[in-house]
């Protein structure tokens, strides 16, 4: 038997490198970067001959010097900080209470029957419906913050666990049966694994909801986010400001889908190969 | 030892034109399985043998009838009327009738099942697979790998103990399911159609595997197949099902001393047979539909 075993510290630097690849190989593969660099060239060029105003598109290279300043002499990290401590709390609340139901109401037909319904009919309510009442009941803040949030990647996890669990193949739960498993040792060896795939998936839709919710959510409330540093460029017309946020929006979402995806490379290893 | 007693299975599908209707996959089914012997259940696709299978196995609940273990009933057969149906549906609301319990591992017979596809856990590898199967029947985790590792041996999967089932050819995914069986030291491994999925050579050399392995291990087997030079070649006994509904047709007793010879012309006589049997119930399939 070969052994590929390692020291810890290498074999996390070795993921490191396998993530970096994996995550940054398609936006610098030659295929893209013959697209993207004449993209960013008329970005840049088209404003500074003055083809569309300067004043209402920014070229990168003023985005890029805007984003400089605010990060040295603004409070960007602050009001980053801020966005990210709200979206990994409604997330993480999101993701600890949506896929435990989900698998329950995926597992017994006797939970589903009386959960399901409630979701299926509190789901189509758009989340951004949700604000007024939030700001009523929880005041403008943190709380409501995190609840939007959470509202936002709570049913798309729910509902993607709860039919990939539902559609586990029979038979292998047939054949842990037989062997004598018990429900607890099904859900936790069977359901799960069976619907990982789409677990990751919810939770990759769940991010980009919750992204969406998060700049609504500081829209209105607070005075601090990302979200927030956006309506305050709106009432002082500063669009480089705004395009830095809509970038590092971007980016985040971006850098958290290549790590949900990761992870899914990571405890997948049996589907390589299929 | 196993008893079927007059098992019918019936199930109700809507046609169509949206009316439901009343389908019988199994009539009256008597058999007797005896311990340590090999019994192939034969039959055209969709005559129930597989439903049957379940039913011994206590995956599905039986219309009528009844099936024993060892003197140890398997499942309730469904109730009849309409205030029991409600009764059992109550009663079993939150915990299926087929579970095992909600916290504890614990196996209702001494048996083993292993099916065509979707045999082995493809999340695990071929020791894990196994060691699982260990742990269910309550296995101490310390013994878990030695016991594992020497089936694997057993099964000729020494090389691949770290290998998931994507890695590991058809065959060899069937011997780790075989070997998965076995470890538990079931007194029964049902199979449904074990290795209709693999090639011919292949077939052949999982058939010649199994045999050693019953001989070894005395276990009692129950196969299901549609392949009657399969069936005649392993079993002691071959029960003939009949086109749906399904129903024992014929049981033939294969004498022909052990080990055998694919090309035994004993073998070869009762496949002809066996041919005949069916071919006449294809040209006579109008006087089943009616």
């Amino acid at each position: 038997m070969t052994s590929y075993r390692s020291s810890g510290a290498r074999l996390i630097l070795q993921d490191l490198g396998y993530f970096i690849k994996n995550a940054l190989g398609s936006i610098f593969s030659r295929e893209f970067l013959a697209v993207l660099i004449p993209l960013l060239a008329l970005w840049e060029l088209l404003p500074r001959f003055g083809v569309v105003p300067r004043a209402l598109v920014p070229p990168p290279s003023d985005v890029a010097v805007t984003f400089w300043e605010l990060l040295v002499h603004g409070k960007l990290l602050m009001h980053y900080g801020q966005s990210l401590c709200k979206f990994f709390l409604g997330l993480g609340i999101a993701i600890v209470t949506a896929i435990p139901i989900g698998i329950l109401m995926g597992w017994n037909i006797a939970v589903r029957k009386r959960v399901l319904p409630l979701f299926q009919l509190l789901a189509p309510v758009p989340p951004p419906a949700w604000v007024p009442i939030t700001i009523i009941l929880f005041g403008v803040g943190l709380p409501m913050q995190t609840f939007l949030i959470f509202l936002g990647a709570f049913y798309p996890i729910l509902f993607n666990t709860y039919q990939a669990v539902k559609d586990t193949e029979p038979r292998y739960l047939a054949s842990a049966r037989v062997f004598g498993a018990s429900e607890l040792t099904l859900i936790l060896h069977v359901y799960i694994w069976h619907a990982l795939g789409s677990i990751i998936m919810s939770v990759k839709t769940g991010v980009a909801m919750a992204l969406v919710m998060l700049v609504i959510a500081e829209m209105y409330g607070g005075h601090e986010g990302i979200g927030y540093m956006l309506v305050e460029a709106k009432d002082f017309f500063q669009i480089p400001v705004m395009v830095v946020c809509m970038v590092i929006l971007g980016v985040t979402g971006w850098f958290f889908i290549e790590v949900l995806k990761f992870i899914e490379l990571k405890l997948s290893v049996w589907k390589v190969g299929r | 030892m196993i008893e079927a007693r007059s098992i019918s299975k019936f199930f109700s599908i809507v046609g169509d034109d949206r009316t439901a209707q009343g389908f019988t996959a199994i009539l009256s089914v008597s058999l007797n399985i005896a311990a340590g012997s090999i019994v192939s259940i034969l039959g055209p696709s969709g005559c129930g043998k597989s439903t049957f299978l379940e039913i011994l196995a206590g995956l599905q609940a039986p219309t009528e009838g009844e099936v024993y273990i060892d003197g140890v009933q398997v499942l309730e057969p469904l109730p009849s009327t309409r205030e029991e149906m409600e009764a059992y549906r109550r009663k079993y609301q939150f915990l299926s009738p087929l579970a095992n319990g909600m916290f504890k591992d614990k196996p209702r017979h001494e048996i083993a099942m292993i099916f065509q596809d979707y045999a082995v856990f493809p999340w695990m590898t071929a020791l894990q697979n196994v060691t699982f199967a260990l742990k269910l029947r309550g296995i101490a985790s310390a013994l878990r790998k030695e016991q594992a590792i020497a089936v694997l041996r057993k099964t000729g999967l020494g090389d691949s103990l770290d290998k998931y089932p994507s890695q590991l050819s058809g065959g060899m995914r069937q011997r780790l399911a075989l070997a998965r069986a076995l470890a538990v030291e079931p007194k029964i491994i049902l199979m449904d159609e074990p290795f209709a999925a693999v090639d011919s050579l292949t077939r052949e050399r999982l058939q010649d595997d199994l045999l050693r392995l019953w001989e070894a291990t005395g276990v009692t087997i129950v196969l299901v197949t549609h392949d009657a030079g399969e069936a005649l070649y392993l079993s002691d006994e071959v029960i003939i099902f009949s086109p749906p509904p399904g129903a024992v047709r014929n049981r033939l007793l294969v004498e022909a001393p052990r080990p055998r010879r694919r090309s035994d012309p004993e073998l070869l006589a009762l496949g002809e047979r066996i041919e005949a049997m069916f071919q006449y119930d294809i040209d006579h399939e109008s006087e089943y539909c009616i």
